[in-house]
């Protein structure tokens, strides 16, 4: 038998056995289970407000804050500088290109703990890297930085720093989420430029 | 039979890919749920039940609780076994899982534990699997936004 004719009965064969293999156009997780529990018991994977407040205060342009929230939600107030892929949406492909990436550190949310963990897993267990999750969801947020107030005589360096990192993100936060959609953008690209005009630079 | 044996290499080469594919199929330890799946069970049937679900519920179930057995402030309930979370996937906690009748109820003091547990046990095919939420629905905002109407760009 020449070899033309054996590569043709190869290929034949292994064109039959894929036709009888079970169709799968489904996205599994690329982690095998015993490696995703490895990464999922790290406290590594969490960022606390008080974290993201620094994020946002020095508009650190390493992150990218996701809103897993409804669309309703979100544009009653969220944190600046996030962008909203709600949970039930995640694994829409017009988000895979920010979700997929390895550039910018990804910090998940929601207003509890709950869905914020569950897309870090499913993003996680798929092999998406630079993954995080904002420890508390937004009513942490609230509670801590929005709310903080300090009570007392004096105040040490430390807490000074930690109670005017959250009273600055508390402005921005107020600020931003009281004007219409239209004027947000505006809002961010006026502060950089008085920001650098402060810091001595140019435009 | 000159021609069977010209063709040896042939059925060897495909013997050696079906039994990887085989292997492969059969795998308890490899994903091979629909990522999307998950979604979609948490978020059109509802993953979570309450405490008074719980105590209302006439099947038959089962509570995994995901605290380390140190862990004082965990609450102790009927017809549940203790599995730290980090020894979720040892054999003898597959046996238990995979033996369990009925619903299978994820606690745990840290909701993000119960949470990634149920995405895990979700994507390696565990159905009737919820999560005890203690508190009333974690995902819901607690505070209301009050806009400060004075705002404007400066």
């Amino acid at each position: 038998m020449n070899a033309r004719i054996k590569l043709s009965v190869l290929l034949v064969a292994i064109g039959i056995l894929l036709a009888f293999l079970p169709f799968n156009a489904a996205k599994s997780f690329y982690l095998k289970p015993t490696e995703l529990l490895l990464k999922s018991v790290s406290d590594e994977i969490y960022f606390s407000v008080d974290q993201v407040a620094r994020f946002v205060n020095n508009e650190d342009s390493t992150i990218q804050l996701i809103d897993l929230r409804s669309e309703e939600e979100y544009k009653e107030c969220n944190i600046p500088g996030s962008i909203n892929i709600p949970f039930a949406d995640l694994l829409n492909p017009d988000w895979e290109g920010y979700i997929n990436q390895k550039i910018l550190r990804n910090i998940f949310y929601g207003n509890g703990d709950q869905i914020a963990n569950s897309a870090w897993t499913i993003a996680t267990g798929l092999g998406y890297e630079n993954t995080f999750v904002m420890k508390g969801g937004l009513n942490e947020w609230y509670k801590t930085v929005m709310l903080s107030e300090f009570k007392g005589e004096r105040i040490t360096p430390r807490e000074n720093v930690i109670f005017e990192n959250r009273f600055n993100a508390r402005k921005t936060f107020t600020q931003i989420n009281s004007l219409p959609d239209s004027l947000k953008m505006q809002f961010l690209a006026a502060r950089r430029l008085k920001e650098t005009q402060l810091d001595g630079g140019c435009e | 039979m000159n021609k069977i044996k010209s063709l040896g290499l042939i059925i060897g080469l495909l013997l050696i890919v079906l039994i990887l594919v085989i292997a492969r199929t059969s795998n308890q330890n490899l994903f091979k749920q629909d990522a999307q799946n998950a979604i979609e069970s948490a978020t059109k049937s509802g993953n979570s039940i309450s405490l008074v679900e719980l105590k209302n519920l006439s099947e038959e179930y089962l509570v995994i609780n995901l605290n380390n057995l140190d862990n004082s402030n965990s609450t102790q309930f009927q017809n549940s076994i203790n599995i730290p979370f980090e020894s979720l996937l040892e054999k003898a906690n597959r046996k238990i899982l995979n033996e369990a009748k009925g619903k299978i109820i994820l606690y745990s003091t840290n909701i993000s534990i119960a949470s990634k547990t149920w995405v895990i046990l979700n994507q390696l095919n565990y159905s009737n699997v919820f999560i005890l939420q203690s508190e009333q629905n974690p995902e819901v905002f607690k505070y209301k936004f009050q806009p400060d109407t004075t705002a404007k760009l400066e």
